[in-house]
């Protein structure tokens, strides 16, 4: 099955830039077969679109705007985030995550497995780092994350 | 008078806030606001000017490659760094194609949806629809076939309520004028879109080793080893899978995307009439062809007033009056004071009020050029290009010019902008294959050099790093001391676009656009929408969060 672990965020502005911390973690951290690709995906949106199409299974990670507390970790499926139910939403953002899948359903190339893991962020200040709350939640997230792309039959190493 | 806000601007990159007073159906004033602070090249300071690019590079969203470019050229220009041949060459591709994607993307994805109906689409006939297709274009995939899927896949969208996805689409618009076949062809040509952008995404990670961010930059060079029979290095096999890419991501963008805009301009012909706003240009040279960057493809030049004919054509990137001449001021922008500092002394000391009129409003600073505003993008490099006698250029701009019935003057304006945007894209998806050749030809003769390795050297310098980017002139300024970055300063093309008034009253190009414009529906401005996408607005910081529980954000405010 191929997987795609997809971070997105600005590296800049230290929180923002989670999910690409999170996959320069998994980098450092383990070693995945072939039909598992890690992707810093940056802040493209529609320009990565493809990506997102060319996998059978996709989790997404990045920094979500919801109720909550700085650092907390809520996982949404795929009929939790796309715009079927909230037909008017639009992102501010060039165009966001959700219409995207939206056009790759369309193009009938929308993967049927999509997992979204998004944290609330504590910091928005510029800056390289992530803050430590943030920080401190990537061995846990990568974990998990892990064992459940193990789970679906896929092996993966921890290296260090 | 009616006072309209749209906060945010969508389908654009980065968050922009635009304000316009309506009087009897038109607009009479407006104020341009990038609502987010822009202090990012703060984090810039102290590191070593040779990583600089690979900071730059998240500056923005989508335009990754270009603040790589131009930060690496700010290092070389500073210590006068030789850029051999083949360096150049493969920077060609990789901006060419760059600008292939972005200029792809934004007509379809960011700016179709305000002249295209998608709903009108179902009305459609998929024959007359394949008819009018091929009447403009001999491309193979317009077929009746494909047609016919595409509507019935929105058909069942529609009945679905699952629309929305287009975004706020102003269906059934008095403004919306496309018959439904012309709406169902730029519809299955906006999917099939996405396709083409990915091959010019591929082939810059051919080049650039991966995209986003390439990694293949280095000052004085490339870090892209030539050598045909290695299997590790840039070899036959992946210069054909190239060229595979880059002559279909030509073919789509010159018998499908340009078409299509030919097609739509000349059905909203009276779009060249509004939408002219600021008309002093700049555009840098681009397309460097010799190792001192002294000789460019494309010329850049300083138009004033609109007159094409007194162009003042800058043919290099040491042009000392320009880069003496270009300027910040910060007296409507959220900074301390109402200071005019050049970007080698810039400070970014914010000073937040609320949103003032006649105050401060935005975060962008006001880039001016002697002392004047000045509209940045592909108008501005097709106008420069035109004057300084760029033959491809000129028979292009002719070509679409007369096709659609409009001449060179009717370009300052907003479909002027949309229309530059097609023309530019033919012009680099032909560059692209070009330098493609003359790298090959040039490795053949022997020259495998691709870097001047360059140390960074003690004691102060300066450096600009000029690059013409596809919204238009960039800039990147660093002052470097003691193998440190002391200053850095981006003046990139949407600050000289989005900039808010000057000291001297003076409205920025998107604020100066506007006024004039027709809105004929107050709360639902689809015309400040084309005006202001037609500059393809990024408002340089980006920001990424997803907002799962879904908050209604777009806000049109009519009070």
């Amino acid at each position: 099955m191929k997987t795609l672990i997809f971070g997105a965020g600005n590296l800049l502005l230290s929180d923002e830039g989670f999910g690409v911390h999170f996959i320069q973690y998994l980098q450092k951290h383990y070693v995945f077969p072939p039909e598992v690709t890690l992707y810093d995906g940056g802040t493209l949106g529609i320009m990565v679109s493809h990506m997102l199409e060319d996998a059978d299974q996709v989790f997404l990670v990045d920094v979500i705007e919801a109720k909550g507390e700085p650092g907390d970790i809520y996982r949404y499926e795929k009929d939790d985030f796309m715009l079927g139910k909230l037909p008017i939403k639009m992102s501010p953002h060039q165009i966001g995550i959700q219409e995207v899948l939206a056009l790759s359903e369309i193009r009938d190339r929308c993967p049927e497995k999509i997992t979204l893991f998004g944290i609330i962020p504590a910091s928005y200040e510029a800056g390289a780092e992530l803050s430590p709350l943030l920080s401190g939640k990537l061995p846990g997230l990568a974990e998990l994350l892990v064992a459940e792309i193990v789970a679906s039959g896929t092996p993966v190493e921890k290296c260090c | 008078m009616a006072r309209i806000t749209l906060d945010p601007i969508t389908r654009i990159e980065g968050h922009l806030r635009i304000d316009v007073e309506v009087n009897g159906g038109s607009v009479s004033n407006a104020w341009s606001s990038a609502q987010m602070w822009r202090g990012i090249e703060t984090i810039l300071k102290d590191r070593p000017p040779q990583d600089a690019w690979i900071y730059a590079q998240r500056f923005c969203g989508v335009c990754t490659t270009v603040h790589a470019i131009s930060s690496i050229r700010s290092v070389e220009n500073a210590l006068k760094v030789d850029v051999p041949l083949n360096a150049q060459y493969i920077r060609n591709i990789i901006m060419a194609q760059h600008s292939v994607q972005d200029h792809i993307v934004h007509f379809y994805h960011l700016s179709a949806l305000d002249w295209v109906d998608v709903v009108s689409a179902l009305k459609a006939d998929p024959k007359k629809t394949a008819q009018l297709a091929q009447s403009i274009s001999n491309w193979p995939g317009n077929s009746e076939t494909e047609f016919k899927a595409v509507q019935q896949k929105l058909k069942s969208f529609v009945e679905t309520g699952r629309l929305g996805i287009f975004a706020s689409g102003y269906w059934g618009h008095p403004a919306m004028k496309l018959p439904p076949e012309a709406n169902l062809m730029a519809v299955a040509h906006y999917l099939k879109a996405l396709d083409y952008q990915r091959k010019a995404a591929q082939a810059i990670a051919i080049l650039g080793g991966k995209n986003p961010h390439i990694q293949n930059l280095c000052v004085g060079g490339v870090a892209t080893a030539i050598n045909m029979e290695n299997l590790a290095t840039l070899n036959m096999e992946k210069i054909a899978a190239l060229k595979a890419l880059m002559t279909e991501t030509r073919d789509f963008v010159q018998q499908v995307y340009y078409p299509d805009m030919v097609a739509i301009a000349s059905i909203y012909k009276e779009w060249f009439k509004y939408g002219r706003g600021v008309v002093n240009y700049l555009a840098v040279p681009e397309l460097p062809e010799d190792t001192k960057n002294t000789k460019f493809a494309l010329p850049g030049a300083i138009i004033n007033g609109g007159d094409i004919k007194k162009a003042r054509i800058i043919t290099n990137h040491q042009d000392l009056d320009l880069i003496a001449n270009i300027k910040e001021n910060v007296s409507h922008a959220w900074y301390e004071g109402n200071s005019t500092l050049h970007p080698w002394d810039g400070e970014t000391k914010p000073n937040y009020t609320d949103f003032q009129d006649n105050g401060k409003y935005s975060w962008c600073k006001a880039p001016r050029l002697d002392g004047k505003p000045v509209q940045v993008g592909p108008p501005a490099q097709l106008f420069a290009a035109y004057a300084g006698g760029n033959e491809k250029v000129k028979k292009l701009v002719d070509a679409s010019c007369a096709k659609i019935g409009v001449g060179v003057n009717d370009l300052h304006s907003t479909m002027g902008r949309l229309g530059a945007r097609a023309i530019r894209a033919h012009l680099m998806a032909d560059y692209s294959l070009e330098y493609l050749d003359k790298l090959l030809e040039n490795v053949g003769k022997g020259d495998k050099v691709y870097a001047n390795p360059t140390e960074i050297p003690k004691g102060e310098y300066k450096g600009v790093g000029f690059h013409e980017a596809p919204r238009g002139t960039l800039s990147h300024w660093m002052v470097i001391e003691n193998r440190k970055i002391k200053n850095y300063q981006a003046v990139v093309p949407s600050t000289w676009n989005a900039s808010p008034r000057d000291d001297k009253g003076a409205l920025g190009p998107y604020e100066a656009s506007l006024v004039g414009n027709p809105v004929a529906v107050a709360d639902k401005p689809l015309e400040v929408l084309r005006t202001i996408h037609s500059f393809d607005p990024c408002i340089a910081c980006a920001v990424h969060t997803i907002d799962p529980e879904g908050k209604e954000i777009t806000n049109v405010k009519v009070m």
